[in-house]
This record gives structure tokens, sequence and C-alpha cells, in this order.
């Protein structure tokens, strides 16, 4: 019977196709692994970072001698936002559930309201060139098919670029648009202004700081070398993240395909039997019958 | 007063060290090395490129710091290095080679910008050959 070859095909293929899903949700699961690790390694660098930030910031602030630079201002006191910096950190490959989507839109709603004008634009990863390009926005950095042991180099170009261009006046902000990482099985796309600083994460625990640091060569060039390391960490944290949602979410839509995949093999078995019983029985009958006769 | 300096270097990869140790030098970016002893005013530098020493139980012990930024309390020495390696981590067949290709490279070199990245890599192994103890190093 004909049917029954069909059925017997297409369980075939989508048996091939579960193989497939189920090898990318365990590819996915031990990038996801790695990310994290890499989260996690980060973690007392990034805390270490803002106990110095607090540090010094307090520490001029808190005296009247020391004029702020303007990589001081950076972190003391924002500018009004008129030209801003803005990252939008989406991945290379597809397959991964509403990860690109969300990003995206939030980077659509972001550009749509923004007052300010977005003067240089950072894509990392393929989807989000391509939303550049569809939205006609020129990407002046577009970073593609970056694997984990680049971010770094990624994150220190952005960076020390960022840094320049806020003492040069040619930017007030810098605005990173990404995935946060909630969980294997949750992200959320966030905007997020690395610099200038919000200022309550700034005061957080500074009661705790009396001691007044000498700041050496001077307090402002120690804060100009500070300013980029510290954009850097920022930057870099939010890639892992983002990293780790990409993984994640790809790991979550494969283990769905995995079991729709395994459904549908049921299914179609159960009809394959059906069919297969149903000629069996005819043919009995038809033997019957003929004896019958 | 405290009689030990709590030495912790990280970065942004992984924690490099952490342990109490009685003297810490570092490098900095602007001012030469700095050396610490317990007891110090706090203080926060840049940190420039070179080996830091501690001395532990009367015995000293070499790191590679890669620029970054040390904050120095009385009890305390904070380095956040942008990179960073023990004695140990360093494989001296892989700096032979980086210093090998950094020599070509300086030869090449046609831009500035040639010149000095592979200043900085041959700067890089050496600093790491002398961290290992390695007699290529010493002339640096």
């Amino acid at each position: 019977m004909a049917g029954l070859q069909d059925i017997r095909r297409r369980i075939r293929s989508v048996k091939n196709t579960q193989q497939v899903t189920k090898a990318m949700k365990m590819i996915s699961a031990v990038k996801l692994r790695k990310a994290q690790e890499r989260l996690v390694a980060l973690r007392p660098y990034a805390g270490k970072m803002m106990e110095v930030v607090r540090r010094v910031v307090s520490r001029i602030q808190g005296d009247v001698e020391i004029q702020p630079g303007p990589a001081a201002q950076a972190f003391l006191s924002p500018r009004e936002e008129k030209r801003i910096r803005v990252v939008l950190v989406a991945s290379d490959k597809g397959l991964c559930g509403g990860f690109n989507a969300n990003v995206l839109k939030a980077a659509s709603t972001f550009v749509a309201e923004t007052t300010a004008e977005i003067v240089h634009l950072d894509v990392v990863g393929k989807r989000a060139a391509e939303w550049a390009r569809k939205h006609q926005l020129t990407a002046a950095g577009e970073y593609l098919g970056i694997p984990l042991a680049g971010f770094q180099r990624v994150v220190t170009e952005i960076s020390e670029g960022a840094a320049a261009q806020y003492h040069a006046g040619e930017i007030d902000a810098l605005y990173i648009i990404y995935n946060y990482f909630n969980s294997p099985m949750s992200q959320t796309p966030t905007v997020f202004r690395v610099f200038p600083m919000e200022l309550d994460r700034l005061a957080e625990g500074r009661e705790a700081l009396e001691v007044s640091h000498l700041l050496e060569p001077d307090p402002n060039s120690v804060l100009e070398t500070l300013l980029p390391r510290f954009v850097e960490t920022e930057l870099l944290r939010n890639l892992l993240e983002s990293s780790a949602s990409e993984h994640g979410a790809r790991m979550a839509a494969m283990d769905k395909a995995s079991n729709n995949a395994g459904e549908m093999i049921a299914q179609l078995t159960l009809t394959m039997n059906k069919i297969r019983q149903a000629s069996i029985t005819n043919q009995i009958i038809e033997i019957v019958s003929g004896a019958n006769a | 007063m405290s009689q030990s300096i709590k030495l912790e270097v990280v970065t942004p990869e992984r924690p490099v060290f952490s342990a109490e140790v009685s003297e810490v030098q570092f490098p900095t970016a602007a001012r030469g090395y700095y050396g610490i002893l317990p007891g110090h005013t706090p203080l926060m530098t840049a940190v420039g490129d070179g080996l830091l020493y501690y001395v532990q139980d009367g015995q000293k012990h070499w790191l590679t710091v890669f620029g970054g930024f040390a904050e120095v309390g009385p009890d305390r020495v904070t380095i956040l290095a942008r990179e960073s390696e023990t004695v140990d981590m360093i494989d001296l067949e892989q700096v032979e080679a980086q210093r090998q290709r950094a020599l070509k490279l300086l030869k090449e070199a046609v831009t500035e910008h040639d010149l000095t990245s592979a200043q900085a890599a041959l700067d890089a192994s050496l600093i790491r050959l002398q961290a290992a103890g390695h007699p290529a190093g010493h002339g640096f």
C-alpha cells in the first residue's frame, strides 16, 4: 500500500531532524556552560573594579581641591545627552527562539524613542548587522562571528574608542542593547547606559569608605586610565551575558523541537500501525470469504 | 598594625593570585616600580607592564602583569590586571615562539603602528621569559 510507504519515509525524515535538533541542543548546552564559566570568572574582577571606581569617585567628590577633569565628568556630572554611541548585541546564527527578535525589537523602540542623535553604532552579530541595514543605519563598527575568546579584543576596541570620543566631546553617553541572562530558559532584552554612570549605583555602600587615598600621579589621570578599563569590564560582562542568553535560548528552542519531533514520530507510528492492521484485516477477510465461497 | 599584606591579583579571565604576603613590588604605568610593605599609605595608581614580586615566608615569587590598576591599603594590595600570569602558567616554548615571531615582525615592520605592536609583543614575551627565569630574558 502506497500510504504505508509514505508514512515510513516521513517517520525516517522526522527522526533525522530530531537527531539534528538533539545534537544542536547538546552543543548549545556546552557553549552555554563555557559562557557561564567566563561570567563567573569575571565576577571577582568586576566586583573589585566597581569598588575601586567607588573609592576614586568618593575621593574626588570629597576633596574640594581637586578639579574634576573630563574623565571625572563621565562618572560624576553627566552632560546633556545630545549625541550617543550605541552598541547592539545579537547573535550570528538563528534557530534560537525569540532571542534576536526580542533584542532587535528593543533596539527599534530605543531608536524610535531616543531624543539624542546616534552618532556611532556598533553591531555585534550578523543579525544585528542585518537589522542596521534594514533600518538604514550605518554601523561604524561591525563585529561578526566573534568567538568567546575574541570578546576581550572587541570590548577593548569599543571602550578605548568610546572613552576617547567622550573626552573629545563627540559623544555624551554610551549605551548597550543586549539580552540580559536571567537563567538558561529566560532572557530579558535590556538597554543599559554604560556611562555616564547612574549616580545611585555609585552611591551604594559608599559610607564604608573614609580612607583618603593618594591618587598617583594625579587624580584626573588615575580616572582617565580607570574609565576605559571600567567600561571594558561592563561591556565584557554584557557581551558574555548575551552569549550565555543566546546559547540558553537555542538550547530551549532545540529541546522543544526535539520534543515536537518525538510527538510527531509517535503520531505517525500510530497512523502507520492502524493502516497496517487495516490492510492485514482486509487480507484476512478476503481469504476467509474466498474459502467460504 | 598588621604584619602582612593581602595580595590579590585578578584579571577579567580569572582570579590569578590571592594570599597573605609580607612584601609586594609592582610596576606602575607612570612612576617605575612601587615597593609596598605592611602599613603603606592608601594609594591608587595605574599598573604598567612588567614583573610583580611578592615575598611569602621569606621567599620571592614572581608574577607577570600587563596593564590595569592597583589599589593599596595598609593591609592589602589589589591589582586589577588586564593580563597576569603566575610563573607556572607560562609555557616556555610558546613564549619563545612568540618572541621569535615578534622579532621577525619587528624587522618587517613598515608603518609606525606595526612597529609599536611588534615592540609591545616582544616586550611582553621578554617579560614572560624573565618571569620564568629564562636566560634570554635577563637582558631586558
